[in-house]
């Protein structure tokens, strides 16, 4: 009986799962002016910058990534500007990233990575990077978070790229996460260090970046000098009033000077945009999880060797034969799978046909990723 | 559609089709891969050449150069010819396939003729054929092409005998069924083998795989209008039915052998050859004679009750327009009949698989509807 169809028996699937990872360089130029910020899209709530890799007024322009700043409720005050949203921001995020105690309050995002109530490294005041699922896909892949900043100096206005005046340019990175890391509700989180001397534990560390989430936390004392009182993480209410780096200057905002007085005067908008300005690089690897069923075709030497391609035959005599004796031979372009109702359900090309007649025998090696 | 990129190692493109994504989608279990087929839908085999004066391993140069297109991911669009497993090595003819549009079912073990769409000369009118079936939707269009007028008399009708090729694809208001078909055989096309031999077993057909757009109508037997259960449709609204009944594969004839006899694509006598039998034959293979398919259309609800789809994917004419009319109405506007009407048609195609060789036919099929 001829048969065009040939089934797949147990040991002719195998399901894998793969790791794939892309580079992501983001320049920051795209964030602090190269389209004269026509690629930062604000909200009339006010809760949130996004920024695209194009005008975002253009179906080509992408979304990479979000910008907002929230402070716990450690630090309310009813003269900070937008102060409930700012706390509503705080809240959201640490509900979602860092859970809850066993009291059922949302935990604080704490930057030593111990989740405990010591109140050692703990980070009141923040700015998120919201990585878009674009750019991150599954995870970001641990020991490949750098970010690069400018932590001192002034900036220029909205719609330069802002390089005059920046100092101190600093590269964060989950340096030593690769073999260390943290886990919370929203999966593995590595600590940010200005330096690859950074250790696990350490009260250095200047932020978090939460893998899975594709999220960056980092404590708005960055920005203030760390060998001033109050230090990276100085308690609320403690942040150095000398040796302030300057923050909040530019159009976009009104109050210039400190980030103590940027996050108390500023909108979340204008302290978004502050943070933009002194970006100036990040990079990171993705990773995609692909997990593949392969499917090995195996086609033996009497398989297979005949076409039912019309030009197969003149008449109905065989193209490719001369006499009875000769061999049949035909071409393979196409491998099909199919459901067992014959519903094609999958179908794989040859860079190039492969000859195949009795004497030659192959097996396909057909991968589907999910 | 881009080439493969084919200067480096082979590898291979895969993707999910389509319908495979629907099924995964759909979370049922129904995406399921459980056999494969491998085609050469690329491959002009006219390229092989046989007399390559370096010897036989320039036989196939052209051949293995073709360049190869990305998957397509419409199911419809792959593998559209597939390879064949035969035991054997020893064949040199594989059997085709080919409408068989006869006009003598008595002689041919078929319930009524099988051809295309033609109206003849009678009643004064230039002779019209179309090379499609035409499946007439509904009872007000057969008797509208059931009724051609005379030219020269408007009351009198040229009859049926006149008109060929009109599948009834309703249900007919008082009972009446024309068996008008569509006709599919096997066999070799070739002079080089007597029918006498027969066909081989391996490369007989015992069941047939017929495609149809589901939207515009089903298979249905020629006894009957209860139309084939569908095997399965898919995105595209494709409806395969997997036909394999002695209603539609060799059917039984009941008014010529009692329901005892099958229909062939053989002689009466099963051994006679092509040109023995000029007159009466109704044989489409001059070599040896496999398998036959009988089936015809419905047209679907859809179709029957509106002109919807014709004015989407069809197209209409005035059903008394005197230059390409398609039906071959009489010329002018004095046919009462079809004075005010439109006349509204689909072109598809119904595709013919053998299930066993995998050799494939494409039938041109035109849904009509005259509305008066």
């Amino acid at each position: 009986m001829a048969r065009s169809f040939k089934n797949l028996l147990g040991d002719d699937s195998v399901n894998t799962r793969t790791l794939l990872h892309e580079a992501i360089p983001i320049t920051g130029t795209i964030a602090s002016g190269t389209y004269t910020d026509n690629n930062i899209k604000t909200f009339t709530h006010g809760m949130f910058q996004s920024v695209y890799d194009y005008p975002y007024l253009s179906s080509s322009a992408n979304h990479i990534f979000d910008l907002t700043y929230g402070h716990s409720s450690a630090q309310s005050s009813s003269v900070n500007t937008q102060n409930a949203k700012k706390m509503n921001i705080y809240n959201q995020m640490a509900q979602v990233l860092m859970g809850y105690d066993v009291s059922g309050n949302i935990r604080n995002f704490d930057s030593d990575g111990t989740l405990d109530a010591d109140g050692v490294g703990t980070m009141h005041h923040c700015f998120f990077m919201n990585f878009s699922r674009l750019l991150s896909k599954d995870e970001v892949k641990k020991n490949s978070f750098r970010l690069a900043l400018y932590n001192s100096g002034t900036v220029g206005t909205v719609g330069h790229l802002a390089s005059t005046g920046r100092t101190n340019r600093t590269v964060l990175g989950d340096y030593n996460s690769a073999n260390q890391f943290r886990t919370s509700p929203a999966g593995d989180y590595g600590l940010l260090f200005t330096g690859s001397t950074g250790t696990y534990p350490a009260a250095s560390s200047v932020g978090l970046v939460f893998y899975q989430a594709g999220v960056v936390v980092l404590t708005s004392s960055f920005f203030s000098s760390g060998s001033a009182a109050g230090g990276l993480h100085g308690a609320p209410g403690t942040f150095p009033t000398t040796n302030v780096v300057e923050f909040g200057s530019g159009v976009a905002l009104t109050n210039t000077g400190s980030i103590e007085l940027a996050q108390a005067n500023n909108t979340i908008n204008e302290l978004a945009s502050g943070f933009r300005y002194r970006l100036e690089d990040v990079d990171f690897n993705n990773t995609i999880e692909l997990n593949s069923s392969i499917y090995f075709c195996r086609v033996n030497h009497n398989e297979f060797n005949y076409s039912a391609n019309p030009t197969y035959v003149d008449g109905s005599k065989i193209r490719v034969k001369n006499n009875v004796s000769d061999l049949p031979v035909s071409y393979i372009t196409t491998v099909g799978l199919y459901s067992p109702d014959n519903e094609l359900m999958a179908v794989a090309k040859l860079s190039e046909p492969i000859r195949k007649d009795p004497n030659t025998e192959l097996t396909l090696r057909v991968r589907l990723d999910y | 559609m881009a080439f493969l990129d084919n200067s480096g190692d082979i590898i291979l493109d895969a993707v999910l089709t389509d319908t495979g994504r629907l099924r995964l989608a759909q979370g049922d279990g129904s995406f399921k891969i459980s056999k494969f087929a491998l085609g050469d839908d690329e491959i002009n085999y006219e390229l092989y050449n046989k007399t390559h004066a370096n010897g036989s391993a320039y036989y196939d140069l052209e051949v293995l150069q073709t360049p190869v297109l990305e998957a397509f991911t419409n199911n419809t669009s792959n593998l559209k010819s597939k390879l064949i497993s035969l035991s054997r090595t020893n064949v040199l003819y594989m059997p085709t396939m080919k409408l068989n549009e006869n006009s003598a079912p008595e002689k041919a073990y078929q319930e009524e003729d099988s051809k295309m769409f033609a109206r003849g000369t009678e009643g004064g009118d230039t002779a019209v054929s179309d090379g499609k079936f035409y499946v007439c939707v509904d009872q007000k269009t057969w008797n509208a092409v059931r009724k051609y007028r005379d030219i020269a008399n408007a009351a009198q009708n040229i009859g049926e005998s006149n008109v060929s090729g009109i599948i009834m694809g309703f249900v007919h208001e008082e009972g009446s069924n024309s068996k008008r078909l569509i006709r599919v055989d096997q066999g070799l096309n070739t002079n080089e083998i007597s029918p006498n031999l027969g066909m081989d077993s391996d490369l007989y057909e015992t069941a047939y795989i017929v495609e149809t757009d589901y939207r515009l109508g089903r298979v249905k037997p020629v006894k009957s209008h209860t139309p084939a259960a569908v095997n399965f449709i898919d995105d595209d609204n494709i409806a395969s039915y997997y036909l394999t009944s002695d209603e539609y594969v060799n059917p039984k004839i009941g008014e010529q052998a009692n329901e005892s006899e099958p229909a062939k694509a053989q002689d009466n006598d099963g051994k006679k050859t092509l040109a023995a039998l000029s007159n009466i034959n109704p044989q489409v293979f001059a070599g040896p004679r496999g398998s036959t398919l009988h089936f015809r259309l419905q047209a679907s609800q859809e179709l029957q009750s509106s002109t919807y789809l014709f004015t989407q994917i069809g197209s209409s004419q005035a059903s008394n327009v005197a230059s390409g009319n398609i039906l071959g109405f009489r010329s002018g506007a004095s046919d009462t009949l079809i004075q005010n009407a439109t006349t509204y048609y689909i072109d598809s195609t119904v595709r013919v698989v053998g299930a066993n060789t995998g050799f494939r036919l494409d039938i041109p099929v035109r849904y009509i509807k005259v509305d008066y």
